[in-house]
């Protein structure tokens, strides 16, 4: 439940930030993220965890409409909401994972609290990185380009892989 | 060993490709920045994806227990270096339960052994094992499941009663025994004094009667005999009620007359008069002790709608002289005629009946308490039956002392004599 609750949070603070980026588009932003909201609440409390990933980006095109439509500069504040939505989907799979009446040692749940917080930190830092090297002028603008597309094609060979 | 990919991996790698694509197209970093913590979690979890290599025994630290008793098993993993959590369920039978509910049980790879403490709830031959074993990464990406350990035998004896005394057999067989037979020859318990005869001992001469009398006269004995007891189970049918049954009292008062007449060196056989018929020719000591509980273990309701009467039995089951104890619950008319049939082959036979009262609970309304009403009225008449034919008949309900139901029939057979047609 408090796991429940966290993961919860996570989504409601990452909400939060993307009705504050543009008040232009606030109702839009608030129905995508409440629809977020709702499929969140499917996954939490019924245990449908194949909705998590149309949660996830229904929350995500709500923080990118704002971000498109109201916030011309950097925000500096997507490398918290990227980690944000990575914790949000991490306490949502434990939460999942928790109800099931398993007798634990309170050693695992100390680890898994440690693994957790190891992976958003680490992707909290790869974000900020990003944003980083791209505030920096390093040039070369078609290597980058294809850099990104590259990895892009990484993720779906991988996500292509994983599901076979 | 069966893998399982988390859902949420492909998830992951979905987002950041979508991230990764969507920042290239409208040109803004933070979609990218966005999508790293999932590209990120993507590669981890990809890289997590390695075989555990997971070995592992099922160790029971008994394969014999008593009911109400405790039998530790130990599930010992071992080789899952890249694994962090290892999840341990034993599937348990109804009539075993986990006594500190630690099953299943999650615990860290390197921990090596999950210890479950087994209570035996009821008799019964079971097979323990294999261990169902359910091993996970760190994060959980990536699940393997296996199974852990053979089948192990275990093997869970009734509860005995404790039992005072015994019903003795109005006759006793022609071997040596404890029991005192009523018949008279040589043995140490005092039976009468007659005149002496060409043959007689000199150390039998009762020399105060002698020299009363004024002739020899002799001490006589009763001899110490051993009796033959056939314990005759009913197991057409069974009253349940939860995780009781009349069954289950079947078999423990079997078990505890078993051990207590073969303690005092008499033969016992056991005859199961069911669905399914078994038996135990009448032997002596532990090895038949053993036998007839591990007989009893296998006990079970076999349903039958076919007729059946003694002659299925082989002769030497049912030995003349020998005493037969029937336990039965009076729900099959079979086993009724069966009994009756017995007695009227001469077998000196006492019924306990197990009581099915206790296991049946009639519904509220009206008609279930008069269909309940006329079934005890032919129980009753079923009784009166038996007692017509003049063979003891004692109902021995759950929580009762078996000992003080036995005594009954005792005061009943004090005065009793063989009758022979």
């Amino acid at each position: 439940m408090t796991v429940a609750a966290l993961s919860a949070a996570a989504y409601g603070s990452v909400l939060a930030w993307s009705c504050l980026l543009s008040t232009r588009v606030l109702p839009l932003t608030l129905f995508l993220g409440g629809g977020g909201a709702l499929l969140l609440g499917l996954v939490l409390s019924r245990g449908h965890d194949e909705l998590l990933g149309s949660a996830l980006l229904v929350l995500a095109a709500a923080y990118v409409l704002g971000l498109l439509v109201g916030h011309h500069s950097l925000d500096e504040a997507a490398p918290l909401v990227g980690a944000g939505l990575l914790l949000c989907a991490e306490l949502a799979t434990w939460s999942l994972e928790l109800r099931f009446r398993v007798s634990l040692e309170p050693a695992l749940r100390l680890q898994r609290v440690r693994a957790v917080g190891l992976l958003v930190f680490s992707g909290l830092a790869a974000a900020s990185l990003v944003l980083v090297v791209a505030a920096t002028s390093l040039g070369g603008g078609l290597a980058w380009a294809m850099l990104g597309s590259a990895a892009a094609v990484g993720a779906i060979a991988l996500a292509a892989f994983v599901r076979r | 060993m069966t893998r399982t990919d988390s859902p949420r991996l492909v998830v992951y790698a979905g987002l950041a490709a979508i991230g990764l694509i969507a920042g290239l197209a409208v040109g803004r970093v933070e979609l990218v920045a966005l999508a790293a913590p999932f590209a990120l979690a993507a590669a981890v979890g990809a890289s997590l994806a390695r075989d555990p290599q997971l070995r592992g025994t099922l160790v029971l630290d008994r394969e014999r227990a008593l009911e109400g008793e405790d039998v530790r098993a130990t599930v010992e993993v071992s080789g899952g270096e890249s694994a962090s959590r290892v999840d341990v369920l034993l599937p348990l039978p109804d009539e075993l339960s986990e006594r500190d509910r630690r099953n299943p049980a999650g615990v860290r790879a390197s921990a090596g052994q999950v210890e479950l403490a087994l209570r035996c709830d009821r008799w019964g031959a079971f097979r323990i094992g294999p261990a169902l074993v359910r091993v996970r990464d760190a994060l959980a990406f990536h699940t393997w499941e296996a199974t852990l350990g053979a089948g192990l035998p275990l093997r869970v004896y009734p509860s005995v009663e404790t039992m005072r005394s015994l019903l003795e057999p109005l006759e006793t067989q022609v071997y040596v025994g404890n029991q005192v037979s009523r018949t008279r020859g040589d043995g140490i318990e005092f039976a009468d004094i007659r005149e002496w005869h060409p043959g007689d001992r000199l150390r039998r001469v009762n020399w105060r009667a002698s020299a009363r009398r004024g002739e020899l006269w002799v001490n006589e004995q009763h001899p110490e005999r051993n009796t033959d007891i056939v314990l005759f189970l009913d197991t057409f049918t069974d009253a349940r009620l939860g995780t009781r049954g009349t069954l289950d009292l079947t078999v423990r008062a079997a078990a505890s007359l078993a051990h207590r007449y073969l303690q005092r060196k008499d033969r016992v056989g056991v005859v199961s008069y069911g669905g399914f018929v078994s038996w135990l020719l009448p032997a002596s000591g532990t090895r038949q002790l053993y036998r007839i509980v591990d007989s009893l273990l296998q006990m079970g309701i076999v349903l039958s709608f076919a007729t059946k009467n003694l002659d299925v039995l082989p002769r030497r089951t049912l030995p003349p002289r020998a005493l037969v104890l029937a336990l039965t619950p009076l729900l099959d008319s079979r086993s009724t005629a069966a009994l009756l049939d017995l007695r009227a082959r001469g077998f000196d036979l006492v019924v306990v009946e197990v009581s099915p009262v206790p296991f049946v609970k009639p519904f509220g309304d009206d008609l279930s308490a008069l269909s309940y009403r006329l079934w005890s009225l032919s129980r009753e008449a079923q009784r009166a039956q038996f007692e017509w034919a003049g063979i003891p008949i004692v109902s021995w309900t759950d929580g009762e002392a078996l000992d003080a139901v036995l005594e009954e029939v005792r005061a009943f057979r004090r005065y009793a004599r063989p009758v022979r047609a």
